[in-house]
């Protein structure tokens, strides 16, 4: 591993030991990573993909110094990160999703200055990089307000100039656009595609497959604490080739339903989307067998929306990846 | 470490409201100096100067006490505190800098006590004592919040903080001989009460409020100062210790 690299994990193993009960306390182990390996080169936006409990944060949190590996090593910049934290810190932003983070009765304004002293901005230089921090997410102008009157976009975007302010060589970016609205997301994946452009090292963890699919030059599927399959979004969708999907929207599908369908010859995987009171059904099957029919007889007697059959997106290949680990 | 110091202390101290601020931190100690002067006219068991000097460097207490835990628990709270882990800057200089604004808060607060309770209880305080006074109430402001910021280190290790700076300030009215002299304490709780802040800052106030010199209220000064340093260190330690703890076994819900 050379100086290309921004980030190095070498089969990093994080396992949380905790404790219950005070009568007779058992010990419990959880392995929430086991032994995660990969790359990222130096002005790279790599995607780490993964359900709700896979090991992305805990991975983050590994090579952000925030947590010592269990096992394992990781490098930022060359520095690693157990042994040389103080250097590694200097060159890391990392911003989380999420409402908190900020100090609410303080304005945006003095939520930069506040960070930008904890994180070493020289006090000549931090009016000019606020200012310009400001511009660039959009909040010029409403930097005086206190963040506790903020939308959630707005936060979002505060929590990443808050990251930024020491400009970074490597930014983590936790879940940045949970929670957040359409346009919003949108003007953020902006701002993070711009980022990417200017050089900074990103590593991004999201659900969002548009998300993942618009930025990323790579993405690493993470599951059960284990990268599943590691590409460029366009290797991953190889990853869901010769199959096709069905779409139905319902209205109360049973389980059984679901658990039929996952029966039917040629099916490969089933998934259900829940938006409100309705249901999205997604069922891949192989390409050369038409399972629409098939579908549509199991789901006889609920009552159904648009049925559509199209080829598998990188959403499609997520699933399949995510299934089979 | 200063500007720091005085934002982090906007962000985290929860009584910065006016109105709040008045009455929890000046009209509540004002109060209750009263309580323990009209006491101790009843009881005779002191004279006024007693009770007014003691409580008036007593006063910071709430400030000073709360301050340092809210410094470290409100980081939690707001779900700040793992990007202040995150920093690269000394956690002494950024953790002990946070103390300095509570002790200026504490200083205040005890300035106010002394001044207003001195002018409702006619007490005559020459003006040669002012200057010793009101170093006295600031080593013990300083030393107090050191103590606080101590509890707020234990708060990295304990959810319900709260509960030991509530006990704290309750033992500080006993222990630091402020409303019950020292002679009529138990043994062992003067002895608690000599490794607390406030006990040595009050006994100096004490002195120079009777007209004593620089000189005689020295000693008593250096032992608050000394105390002081002591939690300044114990602090300083206890966060290096409760951070690495957290790295190493996740023991803090960080973000």
């Amino acid at each position: 591993m050379g100086n290309e690299y921004a980030i190095e994990a070498d089969q990093l193993r994080r396992t949380y030991r905790g404790r219950t009960g005070w009568l007779r306390p058992k010990k419990t182990e959880v392995d929430a990573v086991r032994g995660v390996s990969f790359t990222v080169r130096r002005g790279e936006l790599f995607g780490l993909l993964g359900p709700n409990g896979a090991g992305k944060t805990t991975t983050i949190k590994m090579l952000n110094t925030l947590l010592i590996p269990t096992s394992g090593t990781a490098r930022v910049g060359g520095h690693d990160v157990v042994k040389q934290t103080r250097e590694v810190r200097r060159r890391i932003g990392y911003v989380f999703g999420g409402d908190r983070g900020l100090y609410e009765r303080l304005s945006a304004l003095d939520n930069l200055r506040y960070f930008a002293e904890l994180y070493g901005v020289a006090p000549r230089e931090q009016k000019r990089r606020i200012a310009e921090l400001l511009d660039l997410v959009g909040l010029a102008g409403r930097e005086r307000e206190r963040v506790e009157g903020y939308s959630r976009g707005m936060r979002q975007r505060l929590h990443i100039a808050r990251g930024l302010l020491h400009a970074p060589d490597v930014l983590f970016l936790d879940e940045p656009s949970i929670g957040v609205d359409p346009v919003a997301a949108r003007e953020l994946r902006r701002t993070v595609a711009d980022l990417a452009a200017s050089g900074t090292t990103v590593l991004l963890t999201t659900h969002y497959m548009v998300e993942a699919d618009e930025l990323c030059d790579r993405i690493a599927v993470i599951a059960d604490g284990q990268i599943q399959a590691l590409g460029t979004p366009a290797e991953l969708r190889h990853r869901a080739d010769g199959r096709r999907v069905v779409e139905v929207e319902a209205y109360g599908v049973p389980d059984s339903a679901v658990a039929a369908l996952r029966e039917l010859p040629g099916v490969r995987e089933t998934a259900v989307e829940e938006r409100g009171a309705l249901q999205l059904l997604t069922v891949q099957s192989d390409a050369h067998v038409d399972v629409q029919g098939e579908v549509l007889r199991e789901l006889a007697g609920v009552r159904l929306g648009r049925v559509s059959s199209r080829e598998p997106t990188l959403e499609d290949a997520y699933v399949a990846i995510v299934n089979a680990a | 470490m200063t500007v720091g110091g005085v934002i982090a202390y906007r962000a985290l101290f929860n009584w910065t409201r006016p109105s709040i601020f008045i009455g929890t931190l000046l009209v509540g100690p004002l109060f209750q100096l009263l309580f323990f002067a009209y006491l101790g006219r009843q009881l005779q068991v002191a004279d006024d100067r007693f009770y007014i000097v003691g409580n008036a460097v007593l006063s910071a207490t709430l400030a000073c006490v709360f301050g340092g835990t809210l410094a470290v628990g409100n980081e939690r709270r707001y779900g700040t505190l793992g990007h202040v882990l995150l920093s690269p800057r000394s956690r002494t200089a950024l953790f002990l800098g946070r103390a300095l604004p509570y002790a200026g808060n504490g200083l205040l607060i005890a300035a106010f006590t002394l001044s207003a309770s001195a002018l409702m209880l006619g007490l005559r305080i020459p003006l040669s004592a002012l200057p010793g006074l009101m170093l006295a109430m600031a080593t013990g402001s300083l030393a107090c919040s050191f103590f606080g910021l101590t509890l707020g280190a234990l708060g990295l290790r304990l959810r319900d903080v709260w509960v030991i700076s509530n006990v704290a300030v309750a033992l500080l009215m006993l222990l630091t001989g402020v409303n019950v002299p020292k002679a009529g304490l138990p043994g062992w709780m003067v002895a608690i009460g000599n490794y607390l802040p406030i006990t040595h800052a009050a006994e100096a106030a004490r002195r120079f409020a009777a007209g004593s010199d620089f000189a005689t209220a020295a000693p008593e000064l250096a032992r608050e100062a000394l105390i002081g340093l002591g939690y300044a260190v114990l602090a300083a330690a206890l966060l290096k210790i409760f951070e690495l703890e957290s790295r190493r076994t996740a023991s803090l819900e960080t973000l």
